[in-house]
């Protein structure tokens, strides 16, 4: 029998140390398991579940201090959608207090429960909504039974309040968690199975409690990966080769060791590496600048040859989804979708100390898990090697890929320093991978009812899933059971209930390294299926929103869509007439199990679209921080909106033309619609997928409401009026 | 090389002249509010203020900050008390924070100027700072609710 994650766990924890008198620290035990990582990531992202699971022993997760205070140790990266701080309200519901009581710490490789998932698909409050509270029960159970002994009463009398223990009848004898630590003699006894608030007795949970990171963010006190620091610390630049997959011929240091500051210039041709470790990164910068180094090989591809390569041809590739039989079909669109950046601010960064005995690595990462395991493929298992996640200034997908943390670990070793590697912002925009290219081609028929009887969806899409990650671990998991990117299936399906739908999908192998990107494929799924949704409905002369209403079905998730859409029908005005010179244009999508409907109104002037209004409708289960979750949509729709009007990356002769934000611009302040309207639908869900779910609908709205103004059907990203 | 740093003169080494401030209060300093976006002016994360300009420390050589007033994001607070502007982005945060530095200097500067600007200065002043987390309609309320703080007209 296949061990359950919690089997796994209980039998492989390192048994920790409690607070047996003497320390008197609750400390937090360490459980990591690389292997387990992968499968679990792959299969979370293929099938979109999070999974309510992780372990429940209050030792994996928190720590008590008498001199600090609780501090919980969150698994998941920080990169702005407020993890830490729905963390903290979620154990703090459990634990009686206010969660600004809390410290908040992330587990690394050897402290704490880490990372098993990583910080990827929408998952990470869906998935530890479960264990975070359960175990934050019973480390209050735990510290409530102690409680009862050091007071001399009896459990039933012990109330628990605002982080301290008392008994009913004497509540001027409060003891604080942390004396109660420090007072406990002999072992602990983890209890498993205390039980949880129902929703009706959450007191934190759904409120909006400030955010617990940002008070040192707003002085800058807070350390992004950026801003990693070790005693003694260098400054590395890495040369990146001029095409795609072009490798290093030859190599000399020409000046480069004699330069001010330099110290150490590794080239390994054998390894394709060449960089320089300096005491600055502009030393760094100059002297990588003055190796003499020479390429071979690599991609001539050009953006021509890219878009030949993406196309999808009706009903070729490979069979995803065959229901009923596809007859007669007379209505046919095809959309395109650009490669794109994921342009997160602070650039990829790690600082990396490799010793005889440790490596230890600070990197801005979205999975501890991917680069632990990128040092151990590196230097083996011999050394201890612990990697900290700093906080990361936005990632979208990027942060995770190992690259930097290998950089700084490979000039570490050759210097005997620590090295710190930032990319440069034109590093970035030219050496990274990006949101995969894609095109599809739809076909459709609609009964005189307003019904889809027929639809035939072929997509044919850069890699998603696989670019991302070393070959060397991958590959393993693609060969059992995934011949088919696990990524292409997110926002892959119709929502609506037809008698006859297939789907077609077709992986390019394209020489540009494509990937991660926030959402996978469901942006550019859901803007050509939602705008030929919207062309079926226009064909038959019908209402747009009404047309969506009359095609989804009764299942549970056609009811939400529903409900979404007839929340945003209400809050678009969309019954109402436009504002003069606006039009409106609806869509919807479903993914990470959270149920989106937007209504976007646009104005054109002098050809350009301007987004003056959008209305947002989510159903996501329950809603842990409303105010945090509507920042979450909002920050959707402004990417989602960059990526329809602005947003493209050309390749030519196997390079990125685009070099910063001066030609790959991203949308501005006076660009963004002032009015941005979010509303959740209330639900008896638990909380499901937030940081994804609201780019999907985005380009398909503005290209129907575009078309609703102009009678212009766009389909290809970004959208551009003909004159 | 002397710099007045929120409003304490520091001693910097000669050979930092040529260095672009940014990294020179990034690195040297080890200030965290100081934050690389692009390198070339586009991004305005790594806004500073010099003499009473909202300055890209990025644009910019350590030696050209030598006589002038520089203020970064850690010389805004008066003790514990946060300037307005941080006040404002505390209460109504962005996303990931990392561009926030850049926006709150550069409404500092701003609010310098014009105490009680119309939603069209804002908008002007406030465009050239990206965000890419899409926190824009947040900086536009912060700015004008920093105003009303500062002009005690909460």
């Amino acid at each position: 029998m296949k061990p359950t994650a919690e089997m796994r766990w209980k039998t492989t924890r390192r048994r920790l140390l409690i607070g047996a008198g003497s320390l008197g620290v609750l400390g937090v035990g360490g459980y990591f398991g690389f292997k387990a990582a992968i499968p679990t990531l792959v299969d979370q992202i293929a099938t979109e579940s999070g999974g309510g699971s992780g372990p429940t022993q209050p030792l994996f997760w928190f720590a008590i201090d008498p001199k600090t205070g609780i501090t919980l140790y969150v698994p998941k990266g920080e990169m702005g959608q407020a993890v830490q701080s729905v963390m903290a309200q979620l154990a703090a519901e459990e634990l009686e207090l206010e969660p600004m009581q809390l410290q908040i710490a992330f587990a690394n490789s050897s402290q704490g429960f880490a990372d098993l998932h990583g910080t990827f698909a929408s998952s990470s409050t869906t998935s530890l909504y479960q264990p975070v509270r359960q175990a934050a029960a019973n480390l209050r159970e735990m510290l409530r039974s102690e409680a009862a002994t050091q007071l001399g009463v009896p459990l039933s009398e012990v109330i628990v309040s605002r982080g301290t223990c008392f008994a009913r009848t004497k509540p001027n004898k409060k003891l604080a968690f942390s004396q109660i630590v420090a007072a406990k003699k002999g072992e602990w006894v983890e209890p498993t199975t205390a039980t949880l608030k129902s929703r009706q007795q959450f007191i934190t949970i759904g409120k909006n409690t400030p955010r617990v990171d940002v008070p040192a963010k707003i002085i800058g006190e807070a350390q992004y990966g950026i801003q990693a620091r070790a005693a003694g610390m260098l400054y590395g630049a890495v040369a990146r080769a001029p095409r795609f997959g072009a490798t290093l011929r030859s190599g000399n240091a020409g000046q480069a060791e004699t330069m001010p500051g330099v110290k150490k210039v590794v080239i390994d041709v054998a390894n394709n590496f060449a960089g320089v470790v300096a005491d600055t990164r502009t030393r760094a910068k100059n002297a990588l600048a003055k190796l003499q180094l020479e390429y071979t090989g690599g991609s001539n591809i050009g953006q021509t040859e890219l878009e030949s390569l993406v196309t999808a041809r009706a009903g070729q590739g490979t069979v995803v989804r065959n229901i009923g039989n596809i007859g007669e079909l007379n209505l046919e669109a095809a959309y395109r979708t650009p490669l794109a950046a994921h342009a997160h601010l602070e650039p990829l960064t790690a600082l990396v100390s490799v010793t005889s005995n440790l490596i230890e690595a600070w990197v801005s990462t979205q999975s501890v898990a991917l680069e632990t395991a990128a040092l151990e493929q590196q230097f083996g298992t011999n050394r201890k090697i612990i990697v900290y996640g700093m906080q990361m200034g936005g990632s979208f997908g990027r942060k995770g890929n190992q690259t930097a943390v290998l950089e700084a670990a490979m000039l570490s070793q050759a210097v005997g320093a620590p090295v710190h590697i930032a990319w440069t912002r034109e590093e970035e925009m030219q050496h990274s991978f990006y949101r995969q290219p894609s095109h599809t081609v739809l076909r459709g028929n609609v009964d005189s009812n307003g019904k889809i009887i027929s639809l035939e969806h072929t997509v044919a899409s850069g890699d998603i899933l696989t670019g991302s990650f070393d070959p060397a671990i991958i590959s393993p998991i693609l060969a059992v059971g995934y011949q088919i990117d696990p990524g292409i299936f997110t926002g892959l399906f119709s929502p609506y209930a037809m008698t006859n739908y297939r789907v077609h999908t077709r992986l390019v192998e394209l020489p540009i390294p494509t990937g991660l990107w926030r959402g996978l494929g469901l942006f550019p799924h859901v803007f050509a299926l939602e705008s030929f949704t919207d062309e079926l409905a226009h064909q038959t002369k019908q209402d747009p929103l009404e047309f969506r209403l009359n095609n989804l079905g009764a299942d549970l998730q056609a009811r939400r869509l529903k409900a979404v859409l007839e929340a945003v029908k209400i809050k678009s005005d969309w019954t109402t007439p436009n504002p003069r010179n606006t039009a409106r244009g609806v869509a919807c999508s479903f993914s990470s199990n959270t149920a989106v409907a937007m209504v976007v109104e646009v104005q054109v002037q002098n050809q350009i679209i301007t987004v003056t209004r959008v209305s947002i409708a989510i159903d996501c289960g329950l809603v842990v921080n409303p105010n945090g979750a509507a920042l979450q949509a909002k920050g959707s729709v402004v990417m989602g909106l960059s990526s329809t009007l602005i947003e493209k990356i050309v390749v030519e002769n196997g390079a990125v033309q685009q070099k910063n934000f001066d030609d790959y611009p991203l949308l501005r302040l006076k660009q963004t619609p002032p009015r941005i309207d979010v509303h959740f639908v209330e639900s008896d869900l638990d909380p499901q997928g937030m940081g994804e779910p609201v780019i999907g609908p985005v380009g398909a709205a503005v290209a129907n409401a575009v078309f609703a103004l102009t009678g212009q059907r766009l389909r290809e990203l970004p959208l551009k009026l003909e004159s | 090389m002397q710099l007045n740093l929120n409003g304490k003169n520091i001693e910097i080494a000669e050979d930092l002249r040529d260095e672009p401030l940014i990294w020179t209060l990034h690195d040297r300093l080890q200030l965290n509010g100081s934050r690389y976006g692009c390198g070339a002016g586009w991004c305005g994360s790594c806004t500073v203020i010099l003499d009473g300009k909202a300055t890209r420390s990025c644009q910019t050589k350590t030696s050209q900050a030598v006589g002038k007033s520089l203020i970064t994001l850690e010389g805004l607070a008066n003790g514990d008390k946060l300037h307005p502007v941080q006040q404002a982005f505390l209460e109504n945060p962005l996303q990931c924070c990392y561009c926030m530095t850049g926006h709150i200097m550069t409404a500092v500067v701003l609010l310098e100027n014009t105490a009680n600007p119309s939603s069209v200065q804002i908008d002007a002043a406030m465009d050239a700072n990206l965000c890419r987390c899409g926190g824009y309609n947040n900086i536009r309320q912060n700015v004008a609710r920093a105003s009303e703080i500062a002009r005690g007209a909460t």
